[in-house]
């Protein structure tokens, strides 16, 4: 029994993560279309801001979340000006703007890895954050994964929260739904796009920083991150961001489970297994009405 | 332009670039089998995916598989026999899977053939050592390399032929239908599932060919040599950088590139991927029709109104 339940807990933990990471791209891919297949590259920016507030400043990497979500915030509103706007606003249809959305994304994936060797070595880097055991419910967590978990979960719900309840929210789901529509109604997407790309990157900074709590950080390793998170928006349906928070939920328990009744090795096989299969028997997630 | 013209062309080159292995020096007949590599790739992947508008990040799953071909026949097998095993075998896997997988369109198009490409390599891997107890293999017998860099002529200049037949012929029009409107396609009478598949076979047997043909240059192969998600990239910039929707601008994009890679790669690893990326960008957004629109005349672009409804889809 307790042996199901260390799984679960360990899954969900994992899941708590992906479903950040994936929320952040599925909010940019449903409002504009913008595949942005550099996304882990931005998470791993924010483990790094986050693993130098800690060694340099000694800053409580909780404490520097804000400060990491606010730095990529702004570091999105210029990756949105120099890349994406020229896109949105030439491309001839959607799917011009998703095959060049991609296209810069990979340059930008290039250029933001390569640069981040250059800067900090190849090397494997990492800190001791609440690294301290905790019993809960008879079985034992490192008490900074429940932290994780937390405030992974708490960053999902927030988003949630402000889609559902607050004007941006409404004026996001509405572009969502219809752009010419939300137009009309005098919806400024000229304002809301570079929001919500960079409410994105912030997302995936967040994330980045709350993994580099946990594993060990580099360079290379946001683009597994990616790949997850495509797959979690695919289980849970594009542009859903409640979706997204039970498909990284769900994800997270088929690998933790997968992995445990088969072999390590077989993660990645699991996931794309995952990937392929809902593609094709669910293209429009699995929640969708 | 007749359409015998390009052809010629095609060949005349293939004829010129033949005696290269008694004229060059080792270094230089690598570098021109890279060139060469590319340029197949380059314009088989434009064949199909600069025709339909199906961008495959397969690339890398079709050469790692002709590779393999070649890892597990060489020994055994005559050489011709291994080189068109290898396309042969990916063609396969293309038909398979591109009859599930060409149902989906756009980004997730590209995605899924990212992640089929992914798959592939790990279900290698976990095979291998599973049931062969190895992580790479040694090649141990190798045709001499003027045996390797003739082959490798004779896929590219097969490819790039078949490339200029394909455009000009009703499969090439069918396939570049699809691509501008694929319901059109469809009620003008095109088979569309059947041309798809089709195509993304015959793409992917230049591809894996040449994977086969080009394994022997590495005395050792593994998984993440062979299944290079960056083999995949690297073709796809070739050809869109180019311009996907023609046959002259992956082949030259695909030797400046080759030759770009050569000197700076191993020099500057980092930095010629942060020059790379900004080229990328630069010329997606500047140049969206890729370097072949400087002097190629865009004769079938499509006269689309931006439509504000389908953004929202």
């Amino acid at each position: 029994m307790s042996l199901w339940l260390d799984l679960a807990a360990g899954g969900l933990i994992t899941g708590g993560i992906y479903a950040v990471v994936a929320i952040g791209l599925n909010l940019q891919y449903g409002l504009m279309r913008i595949m942005n297949i550099s996304h882990g590259e931005f998470l791993m920016v924010g483990a790094y801001l986050a693993y130098f507030a800690y060694t340099g400043l000694g800053l409580n990497p909780l404490l520097a979340l804000p400060g990491i979500a606010g730095t990529l915030f702004l570091l999105g509103l210029l990756v949105y000006r120099l890349c994406f706007r020229r896109i949105v606003r030439t491309a001839p249809g959607v799917e011009a703007i998703e095959a060049r959305s991609l296209l810069v994304g990979f340059g930008l994936l290039f250029i933001v890895q390569n640069a981040a060797f250059v800067a900090w070595g190849a090397d494997l880097r990492g800190y001791e954050f609440l690294a301290v055991p905790v019993d809960l419910a008879g079985a034992r967590f490192g008490a900074n994964r429940l932290v994780v978990f937390a405030f992974a979960l708490a960053a999902s719900l927030l988003l949630l929260v402000v889609l559902r309840f607050t004007l941006l929210g409404k004026a996001v789901r509405a572009v969502m739904q219809s752009p010419t529509g939300a137009h009309l109604v005098g919806i400024d997407t000229a304002v809301l796009h570079p929001v919500v790309f960079s409410v994105g990157l912030a997302l995936a900074g967040v994330a980045g920083a709350l993994l580099s709590m946990v594993y060990e950080i580099s360079p290379s390793m946001g683009e597994p991150y990616t790949v997850t998170a495509l797959i979690v928006i695919t289980l849970g349906g594009l542009g859903s961001a409640l979706g997204s928070l039970l498909g990284g939920l769900l994800l997270g328990l088929v690998e933790t489970f997968g992995m445990h009744f088969t072999s390590p090795s077989l993660k990645m096989l699991l996931s794309y297994g995952v990937f392929v299969a809902v593609l094709l028997l669910r293209p429009r997630g699995l929640f969708a009405r | 332009m007749s359409r015998r013209a390009p052809l010629a062309l095609v060949l005349g080159a293939g004829a010129v670039l033949a005696p290269m292995p008694w004229l060059l020096s080792d270094f230089l007949l690598s570098l021109a089998l890279s060139c060469l590599m590319y340029a197949g790739l380059a314009a088989s992947w434009a064949m199909f995916s600069g025709a339909t508008n199906y961008l495959s990040l397969a690339t890398a799953a079709f050469f790692g598989l002709g590779a393999y071909v070649t890892a597990w026949g060489v020994a055994a097998l005559p050489w011709p026999a291994v080189v068109a095993g290898g396309g042969l075998v990916a063609a396969a896997f293309a038909a398979l899977v591109g009859a599930a997988i060409l149902r989906v369109r756009g980004a997730y198009f590209a995605v899924l053939t990212f992640g089929l490409g992914e798959l592939v390599r790990h279900a290698v891997t976990y095979g291998e050592k599973r049931y062969a107890g190895t992580v790479g293999r040694v090649l141990a017998t190798a045709p001499s390399p003027a045996t390797v860099y003739l082959t490798v002529l004779l896929i590219a200049v097969a490819a790039v032929g078949v490339a200029v037949l394909v455009r000009g012929s009703r499969f090439g029009r069918a396939l570049a239908g699809i691509g501008a409107d694929e319901e059109r396609a469809e009620t003008l009478g095109v088979d569309t599932r059947r041309v798809k598949v089709a195509g993304f076979a015959l793409s992917a047997f230049f591809a894996g060919a040449l994977g086969a043909g080009v394994a022997v240059r590495w005395t050792y192969i593994d998984p993440p040599a062979v299944f290079n998600p960056f083999i995949g990239f690297q073709t796809v910039l070739i050809a869109m950088v180019g311009g996907a929707g023609t046959v002259g601008g992956p082949v030259a994009s695909a030797v400046v590139f080759s030759l770009f890679t050569e000197f700076l790669r191993l020099r500057f690893p980092y930095a010629y991927l942060i020059v790379l990326g900004v080229l990328l960008i630069a010329l997606v957004l500047y140049l969206p029709g890729g370097i072949a629109s400087l002097w190629e005349r865009p004769g079938r672009r499509r006269a689309e109104a931006p439509s504000a409804e389908a953004a929202g889809g």
